[in-house]
């Protein structure tokens, strides 16, 4: 049986090999975290929405790298997931985005500082996380019975999918929030000038619209309004 | 009591009761919040709440085991500590950091990590204060004519979680290493450094509860550290799989953290065989349940839910969701709150000479009620965490969508913390029925 002064020895020669290992790997750890990293992307902006995270405590309800509180979503991948307008039109007014859902604090962060917060995101998303976070690997892809979502005459603005689709629906694409119609249809419903009437400030056509309004320029309320106009 | 400065411990232990009470308020309110009623949004919005939770039970942990060792080391030591006013001096600073902490974090004043919320200007004043509690314990210790294997493993335990501390002051511009060094402080203190002053809390309440020899308890003692060192210092790695560290740690931090309940399967063996091989029987049976509890759950908390989800392949599910709540809530209250717990039960019936905590109707009901109203509510996490992965990520639904599945789970999670708070203010109602202590018959030592 073990004597106390022999379990001592064991507990001391365990401690500073694990130690010792562990130290070791720290060191070959932070010399390779540069290059995983991407670390020379890492500018002056990105440092500053760092500090913005950080004094703001995001991570208190956000998770970021998977690490921080599980009230709110997962960041690490944002910004390719919803682009950098999404990310600008909510950071200014982060409820009416989604009314009467979980609130987020409106920081009333200056143009600037946005600026930082989505470079220290986009940064952030291009780390090699080595594999998280995972490929949803049974998620439904809806299958498109019509080929011609786009057609030469009415092509799909890019901001489409990243904005509208976060609480409208397309032929089954998209998250749909309570009170946004379904698109499918929409161009029977509305001609393109009740379109883009609507798209320049929904509140003004009907008071109690849950949808705000948003900062999109002329160009593109025009081919959203075509677009949609051709949803028949 | 047999020294007349052991008394600080009361203070310290009734700090951390009202401590806890305000954490569990917060943790009501994040509770509510995720069920919807998010009422109390535009003074005390989630993110405050949440940190709120976290330092509080961190600083009420603090201070049941700087309470705890100016309580054993007199008595492990057989002298009185070297200066009681300093001892008052840093309970009073500690007290003032942390409700600064606490109020600066509503009024948007944080470093904003996980765990290490308090910004940088209060760490600094914890240090401070650290360094006295180990300067006046360390030279009650040196100046003591013998010094014991509990009480030497218990400040080193103590000495350690304070060099920790230093790695998450270390700023970074790179979120990486950012993560990097926080782990050092996280991981070490609670998989690590930790289980050194869990260990030796225990060590000493076996001794004083069973009357076994000494020697057969420390021997012990010192393989359940060996086994927490060698599978908790490689272990960290489990921290860095997904942080933007090189892939060597999922294969090294995987295997050395699978190992981690190990630790804890000894210290539940080692508890409960030498409870089976007690030569007194203590009068103080609360004590000793206490203590025979906090070695089933840690188990429990610690090692079984923490193993579940260690291996990278699960991990990278699992990984930021509701299954580390599930995991975070058993393990802490398993391993470190029932072990402040044990100590309180055991120390104020014999500071305050009265018998309350262990006679009184609701000592019994105050165990078993925090015990299945946590375990209830880790349950909760469980579920609500199991879907939560496959909606959300394997399936890929809408945030809010899956939230709003979730919502059952914390109406569960809400109806079990009403019974695990019943239970532990039941042992703060015993607690304040023991009184005050009792310091008149002191002549100078």
């Amino acid at each position: 049986m073990l004597s106390k002064s022999d379990s001592l020895k064991i507990f001391i020669l365990v401690t500073l090999t694990a130690a010792i290992i562990f130290l070791f790997l720290s060191y070959d750890t932070l010399k390779k975290i540069p290059d995983q990293t991407k670390e020379e992307n890492i500018t002056a902006s990105v440092i500053r929405g760092k500090n913005i995270w950080e004094s703001n405590n995001c991570m208190g309800c956000h998770t970021l790298f998977g690490e921080g509180a599980y009230y709110a979503p997962e960041l690490t991948k944002v910004y390719l997931r919803r682009s950098e307008d999404f990310i600008r039109i909510f950071l200014k007014d982060p409820i009416a985005m989604y009314p009467g859902k979980r609130k987020m604090i409106k920081y009333n962060f200056s143009d600037g500082e946005i600026d930082d917060i989505i470079a220290y995101l986009k940064w952030c998303g291009e780390v090699d996380l080595n594999g998280f976070p995972i490929e949803p690997f049974l998620k439904v892809h809806p299958t498109i019975i019509s080929e011609n979502i786009n057609t030469t005459s009415h092509k799909k603005p890019e901001i489409f999918d990243k904005l509208c689709l976060t609480c409208h629906t397309l032929k089954g694409v998209g998250n749909r929030i309570e009170g946004a119609p379904i698109l499918d249809n929409i161009g029977q419903i509305r001609d393109k000038d009740y379109l883009e009437a609507w798209l320049k400030d929904p509140m003004a056509i009907k008071k109690n619209s849950l949808m705000p309004k948003f900062p999109l320029s002329e160009v593109t309320i025009k081919e959203l309004a075509d677009f949609l106009a051709a949803q028949k | 009591m047999k020294f007349k400065s052991q008394q600080i411990s009361y203070y310290f232990f009734a700090t951390s009761m009202l401590l806890l009470t305000l954490q569990l308020v917060y943790g009501l309110i994040m509770a509510f919040a995720h069920l919807g009623y998010d009422v109390l949004h535009d003074i005390i919005p989630f993110n405050v709440a949440r940190a709120t939770h976290n330092n509080l039970l961190l600083v009420w942990l603090l201070s049941g085991f700087m309470g705890a060792t100016y309580y054993i080391i007199p008595e492990e030591v057989n002298r009185e500590l070297v200066s009681l006013p300093l001892a008052i001096i840093q309970y009073v600073s500690l007290v003032i950091v942390a409700v600064t902490a606490v109020i600066g974090f509503h009024f948007n004043w944080w470093e904003g990590r996980k765990f290490l919320e308090i910004p940088r200007t209060l760490d600094y004043l914890v240090v401070i204060n650290v360094l006295l509690f180990l300067a006046i314990v360390g030279l009650t210790i040196l100046k003591a004519k013998k010094r014991t294997t509990t009480s030497l493993i218990l400040y080193f335990g103590l000495f350690s979680t304070a060099l920790l501390y230093l790695p998450g002051m270390i700023d970074t511009t790179n979120q990486t290493v950012d993560s990097f060094w926080r782990w050092w402080v996280v991981h070490l203190w609670v998989e690590g450094v930790w289980e050194l002053i869990l260990g030796s809390l225990l060590a000493f309440l076996l001794i004083k509860l069973t009357g076994v020899d000494r020697e057969i308890i420390e021997k012990w003692l010192y393989i359940i550290i060996g086994l927490t060192f060698l599978s908790g210092v490689l272990g960290t790695g489990h921290h860095y799989y997904w942080i933007g560290a090189p892939d060597y740690w999922l294969f090294i931090g995987g295997f050395f953290s699978a190992l981690e309940p190990l630790a804890f399967l000894g210290i539940t063996i080692y508890v409960i065989y030498v409870f089976k091989k007690r030569v007194i029987e203590h009068p103080n049976k609360i004590a000793m349940i206490w203590t025979l509890g906090c070695s089933i759950m840690a188990f429990f908390g610690a090692g079984i839910l923490g193993f579940i989800h260690t291996l990278p392949s699960i991990n990278i599910y699992t990984h930021g969701t509701l299954i580390t709540a599930m995991h975070g809530h058993m393990s802490f209250w398993g391993a470190y709150a029932m072990v402040v717990f044990s100590i309180i039960a055991y120390s104020i019936p014999l500071m305050t000479e009265n018998k309350s905590i262990y006679t009184n109707k609701l000592s019994l009901y105050s165990f078993f009620a925090s015990n299945i109203g946590m375990f209830g509510m880790v349950m909760s996490f469980a579920f609500a965490g199991v879907i939560q992965v496959y909606l959300e990520r394997i399936i890929d639904l809408d945030f809010f969508l899956v939230r709003e599945e979730l919502k059952l789970f914390f109406g569960s999670l809400i109806f079990f913390a009403i019974i695990f708070i019943s239970g532990v203010l039941s042992f703060i109602y015993t607690f304040i029925k023991s009184g005050l202590p009792k310091t008149i018959k002191f002549n100078k030592q």
